[in-house]
């Protein structure tokens, strides 16, 4: 039987500025560009081995296209097919590469939330930066913050109840934590395949909006060291480095140069299959997001993409 | 589906309260329950009963292994699949084991015993499930790594070892050591998309290289070794970077000669993952990307 879902494969963003966006997410970021076809790059970072993991398209916004999973199984684009236009929700199917250079076969259905997901099978493989022979722990010639690979996406949604039914019921996801508010409703979830803390996080906002894509580092002094990047090439640093308390993570929040919010993210723990989800209470919220500070700026909340 | 991670393992001790002394205090594991025998062990962020087990015996060494399988019907069809390969299998009921229901136990290739359960008792973290604390309380004693990472083993016959491992249950490989001669001198293998849920060495069957537990990063790695060396266990390698895993590690010694390890780090392979190969002339790399060396006593002490 089949793994089915594994894990985040890739987000394509809207930027108005393919070039300097380009700039940033390859010299500050220190993403590698792989393809540059009309009007979108494909970038990935130096550990994944596959064609892409960000995607930017030219638009006169900013804000989220679409967010990618990648299924175990190409049966498992079937599978999910099913499930879905069993929910009422129709799912369209694409062929290998149709979608794109490196693009494996894929449906694509819109979400509760209002979000275009996609999953897929097949991406072309071209290898991670590392010889598969005798290969040294990290390539020697990274730039810029070079996280190894894309880690979770967090959006927003007007109803994270029905958001996040929808992950759980019809595509299997796991809750690992929520902040449940006084009235007894979710305010958001974090939701994993990966047996990880989170593949996708939902947090009350609006339908189809961006709260931000979080790239893995190994530690918190990686961590640190991005910050001092951040700073010194004179991005907007959202969040300094900190600590969550919902997912345990280690975190830095910061905007591309058009808006669209990024994460660094170290930490968390192992979810087995049957985890007993962690509960976070309204009075909490504060520290569920940010441990030490223990409460929540305005912007965190109210600035999307 | 299929088999999920690394459960507990079950080693035996000659000095079962020096044993115990040390897993608690330098290592910080606590007591999850004890029998006329034996002492059962856990770190503070398992969900689960135990993931260590030590039991007095005149002699030092492994018991078994213990894997969590995802599912419980995983257990029937993997049980299939062993007494397909030609393997006995023993089915243990719920009272028969501590802290677990059903399981199988059967040898593989090499000698070991390992079990497959599915049903662990459900004990909880130190931290439970509301509005918990992303830390364990700060006094907590000794290096209190989170969790039970992985095993290495040896075997006379490693490609064996790999074959049954691969095909009867599942596991994939993410590296391997090739002799000049084309043969496999080492081979690490995995379930849970981390570089290693078991690693399988060149050496005497039955023999246990050591278990390893899990930190969070660097920085953790370097002060288990301040408290290792200031309790006077002696360190057999590092704090160092292996090549094979890319881990940052340390090995060491409980007080009866078991290595354990402390270790950190790797990267997250899909199930379609390439594996990689490391060539004889560069297994010092392979083991201590630092210091390039292929230390004997690595090589040849185990229990």
């Amino acid at each position: 039987m089949s793994d089915r879902i594994l894990r985040l494969q890739h987000v394509q963003v809207r930027v108005p500025d393919l070039e300097l966006c380009t700039a940033y997410y390859t010299e500050v970021v220190g993403l590698v560009e792989t393809a540059h076809s009309d009007g979108r790059v494909f970038l990935k970072c130096w550990d994944e081995h596959e064609h892409h993991s960000v995607v930017l398209r030219q638009a006169p916004t900013y804000g989220l296209d679409h967010m990618s999973f990648k299924v175990a199984e190409l049966g498992d684009l079937d599978y999910y097919t099913e499930r879905v236009e069993g929910a009422g929700i129709a799912v369209k199917r694409y062929a290998r590469g149709e979608l794109g250079p490196g693009w494996g076969e894929a449906i694509r259905f819109e979400a509760p939330s209002g979000h275009t997901v996609e999953l897929v099978f097949g991406m072309a493989k071209v290898g991670n930066m590392l010889p598969l022979f005798n290969p040294p722990p990290r390539p020697g010639n990274l730039i810029g913050i070079a996280p190894p690979r894309l880690d979770h996406i967090f959006i927003m949604a007007e109803d994270v109840e029905l958001a996040t039914a929808f992950f759980t019921e019809i595509l299997e996801f796991r809750l690992t934590e929520q902040i449940v508010a006084n009235d007894g409703h979710q305010l958001a979830t974090w939701l994993e395949r990966s047996h990880t803390p989170h593949d996708i996080a939902i947090v009350t906002g609006p339908n189809g909006a961006l709260h931000h894509f979080a790239f893995w580092l190994d530690d918190w002094n990686a961590v640190r060291e991005a910050a001092d990047l951040l700073a010194f090439n004179g991005v907007t640093i959202d969040i300094a480095p900190t600590r969550h308390g919902a997912t345990r993570g280690y975190t830095m929040y910061f905007f591309d140069p058009v808006g669209n919010r990024n994460e660094v993210f170290t930490g968390g723990y192992w979810v087995d299959p049957d985890f007993e989800p962690i509960t976070w209470t309204e009075e909490e919220m504060g520290k569920a997001m940010f441990y030490y500070a223990g409460q929540v700026n305005e912007r965190f909340f109210t600035v999307h993409s | 589906m299929g088999v999920l991670r690394l459960a507990h393992v079950d080693v035996r001790t000659p000095d079962l309260e020096l044993s115990t002394a040390y897993y608690t205090e330098v290592l910080g594991l606590s007591v999850a329950a004890r029998t006329d025998d034996a002492v059962y062990l856990k770190c503070w962020d398992e969900e689960n009963h135990h993931s260590v087990r030590l039991r007095y015996d005149s002699r030092t060494g492994l018991d078994l292994f213990s894997f969590r399988v995802e599912r419980e019907d995983d257990l029937d069809e993997l049980e299939n699949s062993l007494t397909a390969y030609g393997c006995q299998v023993r089915r243990l009921a719920r009272g028969e084991a501590v802290g677990q229901g059903e399981s199988i136990r059967f040898v593989i290739p090499s000698g070991q015993t390992m079990e497959l359960v599915w049903d662990l008792d459900k004990t909880g973290n130190i931290l439970g499930k509301h509005n918990p604390s992303p830390v364990p309380p700060p006094d907590l004693p000794g290096i209190a790594p989170p969790r039970l990472d992985h095993m290495l083993i040896q075997a006379e016959e490693v490609g064996e070892s790999y074959t049954f491992f691969r095909d009867v249950l599942g596991f994939r490989m993410t590296e391997q050591v090739i002799d000049a001669n084309g043969h496999q001198m080492g081979v690490w293998l995995e379930r849970s998309h981390s570089p290693h849920d078991i690693a399988i060495v060149n050496g005497p069957n039955g023999a246990l290289h050591h278990f390893a537990f899990w930190l969070d990063d660097w920085d953790q790695v370097r002060k288990a070794a301040d408290i290792l060396a200031f309790n006077g266990v002696q360190i057999d390698q590092g704090p160092t970077r292996h090549g094979i895993t890319r881990g940052n590690t340390i090995y060491f010694f409980d007080p009866l000669g078991i290595r354990n390890e402390v270790f950190t780090g790797g990267y997250k392979p899909d199930p379609d993952f390439p594996a990689i190969t490391w060539t004889e002339d560069q297994f010092g790399r392979g083991l201590f990307y630092y210091e390039n060396v292929v230390s004997q006593r690595f090589l040849r002490m185990h229990t």
